[in-house]
């Protein structure tokens, strides 16, 4: 069996200099870990540039990647667009009718069927048979954001997510609310320190309740809801202003 | 529509600009299934050239049967799927890297929302990884008590997977049960664990608790009618006309596809590779425990549904040996607070309900991990639909998926 | 602890190895080079008294100095885990050829390691970023990439405003109310 090759450079070889490999196993003789040199044998080679159409006209002429990452959407200012909450030009302004609406609507509150990771099993747990949201009329998960009037974000948003999530936030129509389930959405809890993350949806999107928890139970998540609508009935006819960014009162 | 322009790329001008909408999309970033840049690969180039009479179709993050966020770019000619791209990490969390700034008890639970209806067959391996590399072994009780809250979190990932099983094909009333199913088992490991459903309970030498009245008693309670409430929840699916006829020969893999995707588990199992780590490969107590390993040959999604539903009774098979078996005894080893294994490699591997859970643990000699690689089954069936799902229809498509039973935590990491 | 698999490996690969075997609970462990890992993995995925019909993890490793690739495999014929270490990458321009020809469920495995460390694969057909956005920059488990809390511990700690810990001075309130611009 042909152990030794040729020294043809192929693209990527190996080192030129032999260097010493460490190894966990005790006692073991230094000279026998050098990295012998070696080559790769005629790889079937994908090169890792940029693959180009033979019709130049393709692919809209070959445009620069867009950029998606996270930075880019803060900085476009998009998170903090006026939506009816938000001082600044109003586009949907509340009526007199909205005063009696907002009970009405306090009661039938739509989530959106919009569940990212863990949380998402305890909202569903909360969905279903043994602790029901229907009681409060919370039932029909809506898979569309036309149709939803609370965005339950229940799990991680990691920086990637934070696009679509806030597409899908804009896509709902007013009245809205947003409910902040779990630890991960409300403070980045325990992935707070990761490259990937963002530590808390109040940074992208107004938030109207925090339920902590990891993840909460159903009974916490009810809780939450139910505090939801109380804030519903108290701000009705009235849409106050709403901040991007974490909101703590002055005196805490 | 010519081949060489994809599909949505707009032309200058053909759109007004003081459209909202379109601001919305230059303002946010492109929203179509085509991305913006040319192919950098030659799969990506591949996919994302239409053939006659073909069109994209996006079944984004947010989607009511992709089991989480997961992006799939469909290629579709009518109704049927041609081709399709996974877009993931939507998810991801960054939980490796997380790891290497963090303890060796941190690290524990960092695992745990992997795959958080497993989580502890996420948090199994590498508790085994750290106790190799720490030349530590569990006392008997911790390792049965081990199995015994692994077993009930296999019956609940399965009961789980039942439910959306039926729910990706339309059933919305098995989904209802299987969650009282769930929620009986999370009540039940709650009792022993503190925890519903990201547990938290395993430890470096043993578990966090032993058992005590609660557990016993609601255990106890369940366990008496486990089998007949389950036999009773899947007679609505098992003998429904529909649900047999539109899952028999859907999605059928042969097994040499199977182990060239690096399948483990139930999808394995149902295509007639009678691999499971447990007898294969056997950690803890599973050496004295006596159980089957149910295995089918057929290989479509209604072997699958069938290799799990046997797997639960299985399971309530381990779950009654470990309660009658069990030693008394210490259920954590005694370790220090501030652990430092010696330099070294580990790498352990257990059967959860998906498949092979793997943790592979370097070490350097402090008191944090290296490098901590989780090997995740979800993320290797995921891979599968590339070769499942072309040819079925949209729908079947879906049912596809959900016989796989990915878990987005564990495919994103 | 598997004696007969280590005299099989031995005697088929005595050469390759760039290490001796290490054999630690029920692992065993191999070290070859990169260039060695088609071949290497062919024949023990092919070869009846190998066997390695199940390649069970693929990952990336960075050691500080070097790259590393790892492979996990299982055959029925030995107890032990088999770990093949790919050696010796340079952390500069880290190339292995791919095993996609051999496990197609590799492909995603190492479109993670590229993801992560940066590592090409030579053979893989779709090797692009799996988990981070496609214009991301940086390899995100590259031992040079620091979290920020982390920052402070690196050899260039301090250096970027990032890494320093700031402690709040004492007139400055510790929170501050955040309101929509008007």
């Amino acid at each position: 069996m042909a152990l030794k090759r040729g020294s043809r450079a192929g693209p990527g070889a190996g080192q030129s200099d032999a260097t010493p490999v460490g190894s966990d196993a005790p006692g073991n003789d230094p000279s026998a870990l050098t990295v012998r040199q070696t080559d790769v044998a005629a790889p079937i080679v994908v090169t890792n540039t940029l693959w180009r159409s033979t019709d130049p006209n393709a692919y809209q002429g070959s445009l620069e990647p867009e950029v998606t990452h996270l930075r880019e959407v803060e900085a476009s200012g998009i998170a903090r667009r006026d939506d009816a909450r938000w001082t600044g030009a109003l586009e949907v302004i509340p009526t007199k009718a909205d005063y009696v609406l907002d009970l009405i609507r306090a009661n039938s509150l739509w989530p959106l069927l919009s569940g990212l990771a863990c949380c998402a099993m305890e909202l569903m747990s909360t969905a279903t048979s043994v602790n029901d949201m229907d009681r409060w009329g919370m039932f029909p998960f809506r898979a569309s954001p036309r149709q939803s009037d609370v965005l339950i974000v229940a799990g991680t948003l990691t920086t990637k997510m934070a696009g679509p999530l806030v597409r899908l936030w804009e896509q709902m129509p007013e009245p809205k609310w947003c409910v902040a389930m779990g630890d991960c959405t409300c403070s980045g809890g325990r992935y707070k320190r990761s490259y990937a993350t963002v530590e808390g949806i109040d940074r992208v999107m107004p938030v109207d309740v925090y339920v902590p928890g990891c993840p909460p139970r159903p009974e916490g998540l009810i809780y939450g809801m139910m505090k939801l609508q109380q804030l519903v009935k108290d701000r009705r006819g009235h849409w106050p202003d709403r901040a991007v960014g974490p909101t703590v009162p002055e005196d805490v | 529509m010519t081949t060489a322009t994809p599909h949505g790329a707009r032309g200058a001008g053909e759109v007004p600009s003081d459209d909202p909408r379109v601001q919305l999309d230059e303002a946010l970033g492109v929203f179509e299934p085509v991305p913006p840049y040319p192919p950098r690969t030659e799969r990506e180039a591949e996919f994302y050239t239409l053939g006659d009479g073909e069109m994209f179709l996006n079944m984004g993050p947010q989607h009511p049967s992709t089991h989480g966020v997961l992006r799939i770019v469909l290629k579709i000619d009518g109704e049927n799927v041609v081709d399709l791209d996974p877009v993931l990490g939507y998810l991801h969390r960054g939980v490796e890297k997380l790891c290497e700034n963090a303890d060796y008890h941190h690290s524990i639970a960092y695992l745990d929302p992997l795959e958080y209806i497993s989580s502890l067959f996420c948090e199994w391996p590498g508790v085994i990884a750290f106790e190799k590399l720490l030349d530590v072994e569990p006392p008997p009780r911790a390792e049965y008590l081990r199995v015994i809250s692994s077993e009930l979190n296999r019956i609940l990932s399965h009961s789980l997977f039942m439910g959306w099983m039926a729910l990706d094909l339309g059933g919305l009333t098995p989904i209802l049960w299987s969650f009282i199913e769930r929620d009986e088992i999370a009540e039940i490991l709650a009792a022993l664990t503190g925890q519903r459903l990201l547990f938290n309970y395993y430890r470096i030498g043993g578990v966090n608790g032993d058992l005590n009245h609660e557990f016993l008693s609601r255990l106890g309670d369940w366990m008496s009618r486990a089998a007949s409430q389950i036999e009773s929840n899947l007679g609505l699916l098992n003998e429904n006309e529909i649900f047999v006829r539109r899952m028999r020969g859907l999605g059928t893999m042969d097994q040499a596809t199977a182990l060239r995707m690096c399948m483990t588990g139930p999808n394995l199992r149902a295509t007639g590779v009678p691999l499971d780590f447990r007898r294969a490969h056997p950690y803890s107590v599973f050496p004295e425990l006596d159980f089957d390993i149910p295995t089918r040959d057929e290989g479509d999604c209604l072997a699958r549904y069938l290799v799990r539903i046997d797997e639960i009774k299985q399971s309530l098979r381990i779950i009654d040996q470990c309660l009658h078996q069990m030693p008394d005894g210490p259920v954590m080893a005694k370790l220090p607070r501030l652990l430092r294994p010696r330099p070294g490699r580990a790498y352990a591997a257990v059967e959860g309900p998906r498949g092979q859970y793997a943790a592979y643990v370097i070490s350097d000699g402090t008191d944090q991990p290296f490098r901590m690689r989780i090997h995740d089954p979800s993320f290797i069936h995921l891979q599968s639909v590339g070769v499942l799902m072309p040819g079925h229809l949209i729908a079947d498509a879906m049912a596809v998926m959900a016989s796989l039973d990915p878990i987005m935590g564990g495919v994103d990491k | 602890m598997d004696p007969v698999l280590k005299r099989r490996l031995a005697r088929r690969f005595g050469e390759r190895l760039t290490a001796p075997i290490h054999q630690r609970h029920d692992e065993t462990e191999i070290r070859i080079g990169p260039g060695d890992v088609p071949d290497v993995c062919r024949t023990l995925h092919d070869e009846p008294e190998f066997g390695f019909l199940l390649l069970a993890d693929l990952a990336g490793v960075d050691t500080g100095t070097t790259m590393q690739v790892v492979y996990h495999l299982w055959s029925e014929a030995s107890p032990d885990w088999l770990r093949v270490v790919a050696d010796g990458l340079s952390r500069d321009d880290p190339r292995v050829p791919s095993v996609t020809f051999l496990w197609k469920g590799a492909e995603w495995m190492e479109r993670e390691a590229y993801d992560m460390f940066g590592i090409t694969f030579e053979g893989n057909r779709d090797l692009r970023r799996i988990y981070m956005p496609p214009d991301y920059q940086s390899f995100p488990l590259r031992k040079d990439f620091f979290l920020p809390d982390d920052a402070a511990r690196s050899p260039g700690g301090g250096v970027r405003h990032m890494e320093q810990v700031h402690t709040p001075r004492a007139g400055r309130p510790a929170t501050t109310i955040r309101k929509a611009p008007a």
